[in-house]
């Protein structure tokens, strides 16, 4: 057989198989997600300010229905996974699952979707936030993405964005030392999916508390 | 004389295995995994690719697939073997042992003992009728070699990583040495079927390595119809390649790669050398265990 008829026989076998795979489902392996996920829960640095998720991005936008979970399938693994509305959820580590090679998919069949880590800060339950802490806070995730990416290195922290899951539930005040405050802006955050936020940038030595109104979905550090 | 190849996988979420030749040295990224585990894939597949660097005539060949990483950094990766010794994610470095295939006469190599075989498509009839007469006859045969040195990698971000390895023991007389630099763009997203890779880079070797792969004896100059070709050391490829991996489920992966290699300096002008330019396609569906 000349080289060409070999080379045209070796690609019509790949295209050939790559068709037999077209059914294919939309899960995801566990493996996948635990590497992914488990490189924060290994990290030495300080994190006690940080939460990390696993996030569910669907293809399409807004996807993410109410009661969506996120299913862990394995030989002898079944769980279930809540989602919050950002596709957020925790991610057990299980050793069990890992051997299994479980999978993950949706509660919803036909929506195809892609994982990924994000690292957040702790929401407080009083809401109430000390304008350090969240300096700190955001300094312990940029240490983190440097940690695991060297091209964060040059980045520095610039603020925080508050996501809120309803508009009527965004908002924000800045209180300065001398009891003085200021309403901070809503805007709708298109990273964040159309959810509406409340950015806050830090200024050069301001001290004080933000407080937000209602429990937010997340805290992003912002990096520039 | 059957051949065992390996194809190596690109499998990493955060950070993919590369995949340049089939019988080079290759170092999957670090998995973290729980203590105790491993991941593994094995799987067959078909290669089509020269007979020998720098022939003009190729073969297609059963190709097994293996990749294997345990929880405490040790790893098989095709036809080599390693260890991660790096805690960082962003630089990966340790030990690497790499079987170099042997030649023989007809171009193939020698097979690689100690492994399951798997039988071969064999060449065509007129194609078979040409290596009866030996495009090698003459020529020394080559033994397997086992290699050892070590690789270095660095992660630029997750996405492109700068790869080296650095590899003692092939030749004639094992005291070849080959260099391999290359860059890569790692494929991503954990939930993606399709993860496609990008590789380039360069190798480099010692004058004892192109002697033996590239190199014509006055002894065999005389049993064989080449002049006599003492090639020195420096640059000897340039490569570039592609893998495209496509999950088909958790378990299931098909994985192909896509490789063009230029041979440059004293190994494109050995008298062994009838196409300095060669390409090498590879397809296999690959299960993870």
């Amino acid at each position: 057989m000349c080289p060409v008829r070999q080379l045209i026989a070796s690609l019509a076998l790949l295209l050939a198989a790559g068709s037999a795979g077209a059914q294919a489902q939309d899960a995801v392996s566990y493996r996948d997600a635990y590497r992914a996920m488990v490189v924060f829960d290994k990290y030495g640095g300080p994190k006690n300010l940080l939460v990390n998720q696993l996030q569910v991005l669907p293809r399409e936008r807004g996807a993410l229905a109410d009661g969506l979970l996120l299913s862990l399938t394995g030989r002898s693994t079944q769980l279930n996974l809540p989602l919050d509305p950002l596709g957020r959820t925790v991610f057990p580590l299980q050793k069990a699952a890992y051997d299994e090679n479980a999978s993950l998919s949706l509660s919803r069949k036909g929506i195809a979707f892609t994982l990924r880590p994000q690292v957040s800060i702790a929401p407080r339950a009083d809401g109430v936030y000390d304008v350090a802490e969240l300096r700190s806070a955001c300094a312990q995730a940029l240490d983190f993405a440097r940690y695991v990416d060297a091209s964060q290195r040059s980045r520095q922290c610039a603020g925080v964005r508050f996501v809120f899951g309803k508009k009527a539930e965004a908002g924000a005040r800045l209180r300065r030392p001398d009891g003085t405050e200021q309403v901070l802006p809503v805007a709708n955050a298109e990273a964040e999916d159309g959810f509406p936020a409340v950015s806050w940038r830090f200024g050069g030595a301001e001290r004080g508390q933000v407080a937000t109104y209602n429990a937010p979905l997340a805290i992003l550090p912002i990096f520039e | 004389m059957n051949k065992l190849l390996f194809l190596v996988l690109g499998t990493g979420a955060l950070a993919g295995s590369l995949a340049g030749g089939t019988a080079r040295a290759q170092t999957p990224a670090v998995n973290p995994m729980p203590d105790g585990s491993r991941d593994m894939y094995v799987g067959l597949g078909a290669q089509s690719a020269p007979r020998y660097e720098g022939s003009g005539s190729r073969k297609v060949s059963a190709l097994p697939v293996l990749q294997v990483e345990w929880s405490n950094g040790i790893f098989i990766s095709g036809m080599s073997a390693g260890m991660h010794l790096s805690g960082s994610p962003t630089v990966e470095y340790g030990p690497l042992l790499a079987v170099q295939p042997g030649r023989d006469e007809s171009g193939t190599s020698v097979e690689v003992g100690g492994v399951g075989m798997n039988g071969l498509i064999g060449p065509a009839a007129g194609e078979k009728a040409m290596f009866m007469t030996g495009r090698l006859g003459g020529m020394d045969e080559i033994g397997t070699r086992l290699q050892f040195g070590g690789f270095y990698n660095v992660y630029l971000d997750p996405q492109w990583r700068l790869s080296s390895s650095l590899l003692v023991g092939a030749g004639r007389d094992r005291d070849g040495a080959r260099l391999e630099l290359n860059v890569q763009r790692l494929a991503l997203a954990a939930g993606s079927h399709h993860r496609v890779s990008l590789t380039a880079g360069v190798g480099l070797v010692n004058r004892q390595y192109n002697e033996t792969y590239f190199g014509v004896t006055a002894a065999e100059a005389m049993r064989s119809r080449f002049g006599p070709w003492q090639p020195g050391g420096g640059l000897q490829d340039v490569h570039a390649s592609v893998r495209w991996n496509w999950v088909l489920s958790p378990s299931w992966m098909l994985t192909s790669n896509l490789q063009a290699k230029r041979l440059l300096g004293d190994a494109s002008h050995s008298p062994l050398t009838q196409r300095p330019t060669n390409l090498t396609v590879s397809t296999a569906f690959a299960y993870r265990f």
